[in-house]
């Protein structure tokens, strides 16, 4: 918790504008250490948030009502935008078009504003109005309790998996840290590491800050950051030579094909998709696919009843097994 | 008595002469600043359109590459931007003029275009960036014009003007 803290004083301060760093370094210590997001909109209070709260902020701290908090205005946008774009937004033209920067440390900032299109598709975002500083947090040992159901014991082959959860379910956490385990190969795994290869293109997994991952995603581990996933996906197996690759997000028809080519190439694939149940993952024209084809061999359950990243069941693809479900009470009904 | 009048008026000559030549280095100097920051603006133009370096970076490369004082102002407002203090980059730069302020040579309105620019760095995409800065680079390419007219018209007047102005004195004196 205290490396939260940390985090936003060393890490996330030096990109706010001085009255707003200002405020956030007086924050009492117990709101510093759960601050999940920043918000700062254009002509409305600054506020954060955390997992079920937030607080108005005014000079001294955190205020009751809209009328005593800080208001940011468009010179606090500018500025921030300035500071968080090393004063470069040229150097920043695919990453505005994503709508997010990202930060050492593995911070992100997602952008609002006037989106000017071309083509039909998204050329930049302009006129910034709002930005989300959100704090990367790497919870390490959430993958510990799905490993051992995501292995062939006597091959130590790791199962095609999906995760699958509603926004901010926990997905990426659980991906970033089955990476992790994985490719360090401690504890459950053994000694016997595998290759692992992250395509992760909008910089979640690792936190990559100028190609470089600021989270701890193992040591036999291989990032390419911001690249489409289909695209990767190919590049990661005529280059890197993968035993496992991890993605997020998957849902167009060029990652289902993707994946089809790793799957048929012997690399086991660990992906997540936004989703609330199996019905509606399998009503999606792509997604359902894969799943019609059994390619996911187990299928994780995510969501945000106890908090982010509840574990709520793990589903044997092509049966459609429980292997555990927390309505049993988290009983494990076969391995 | 005599040799201390000729020691007076050699003084006065060579403090006059030295007096109209500063005139017409400062116009030759002013030149060769408004040449040192179009080579500046065109090294940038190559950092942006090529490398995407950030401003930081570039400006820091641009400062190696260019004489004192101008080089100068690159790299004092890389060193500002670095500092994490908060500021703009137009704020970073109008610091680094100001650290610069007595060394420079500029006429009022080219003072203005170098304030100016403060106001273009770090703005806007790829496209917007280099349009801005070839905008200031076209009038900067008109100051220079003018200040090379003008230290033609005035080199020679005041190295002239001030050794005989010195002549003319010692004359008066006698």
């Amino acid at each position: 918790m205290g490396k939260t803290r940390n985090n936003i004083i060393k890490q996330i301060c030096p990109f706010l504008v001085p009255p707003i760093r200002t405020i956030i370094r007086s924050l009492p210590v117990e709101i510093l250490h759960k601050i999940e997001e920043i918000r700062l909109r254009h002509s409305r209070p600054l506020i954060v948030y955390w997992a079920g709260g937030e607080a108005f902020l005014g000079k001294k701290g955190p205020v009751l009502t809209t009328g005593e908090a800080y208001h940011v205005f468009g010179e606090d946008l500018e500025k921030t935008l300035e500071l968080i774009s090393s004063y470069s937004l040229y150097a920043f033209e695919e990453e505005l078009k994503q709508g997010y920067l990202t930060l050492p440390g593995g911070h992100r900032v997602g952008l609002a504003g006037r989106a000017v299109l071309e083509k039909g598709r998204i050329k930049i975002l302009r006129d910034i109005n709002s930005l989300n500083f959100r704090v990367a947090r790497q919870i390490k040992g959430v993958g510990e309790r799905v490993l051992g159901f995501l292995f062939d014991r006597q091959t130590w082959r790791i199962y095609h998996t999906l995760i699958i959860s509603p926004p901010q379910g926990g997905k990426t956490t659980l991906l970033r840290d089955l990476a992790r385990l994985i490719s360090d190969g401690a504890g459950i795994m053994g000694q016997s590491g595998q290759k692992v290869g992250i395509i992760d293109e909008r910089s979640e997994i690792a936190g990559c800050f100028q190609g470089i991952p600021q989270l701890d995603i193992g040591m036999r581990t291989d990032v390419l950051d911001a690249c489409p996933k289909a695209e990767g996906i190919m590049l990661m197996l005529r280059s890197l030579s993968p035993q496992v690759i991890i993605t997020d997000e998957i849902g167009r028809a060029e990652d289902v094909q993707a994946i089809a080519e790793a799957v048929s190439a012997g690399v086991s694939v660990i992906a997540s998709a936004h989703g609330s149940s199996l019905e509606e993952i399998c009503q999606r024209p792509v997604l359902g696919e894969l799943l019609q084809e059994n390619v996911f061999e187990r299928l994780i359950f995510l969501n945000n009843n106890k908090g982010p990243g509840t574990l709520e069941m793990i589903i044997e693809g092509e049966k459609g097994l429980p292997l555990y479900s927390a309505r049993y009470g988290g009983e494990e009904r076969a391995k | 008595m005599i040799c201390l009048k000729c020691l007076g008026a050699a003084l006065i000559i060579t403090a006059a002469y030295v007096y109209g030549n500063g005139i017409s280095f400062y116009y030759r100097q002013r030149v060769q600043q408004l040449e040192e920051l179009l080579i500046g603006l065109e090294l940038f133009y190559t950092e942006v359109s090529y490398g995407l370096t950030p401003l930081p970076r570039a400006f820091m490369n641009i400062g190696a590459r260019l004489k004192e004082p101008v080089g100068a102002i690159f790299c004092d407002a890389a060193r500002e931007m670095q500092k994490n203090r908060g500021l703009s980059a137009r704020e970073c730069w109008q610091n680094a003029l100001k650290n610069s302020a007595a060394l420079l040579s500029l006429s009022p309105g080219g003072s203005q275009l170098l304030e100016r620019l403060g106001l273009a760095w770090g703005k806007g995409d790829k496209n917007d960036q280099l349009r801005q800065v070839k905008l200031i680079k076209e009038l900067l390419r008109q100051a220079h014009r003018e200040a090379q007219a003008e230290l033609q018209k005035n080199d020679k007047v005041w190295k002239y003007l001030g050794l005989l102005g010195g002549i003319t004195l010692v004359i008066f004196l006698l």
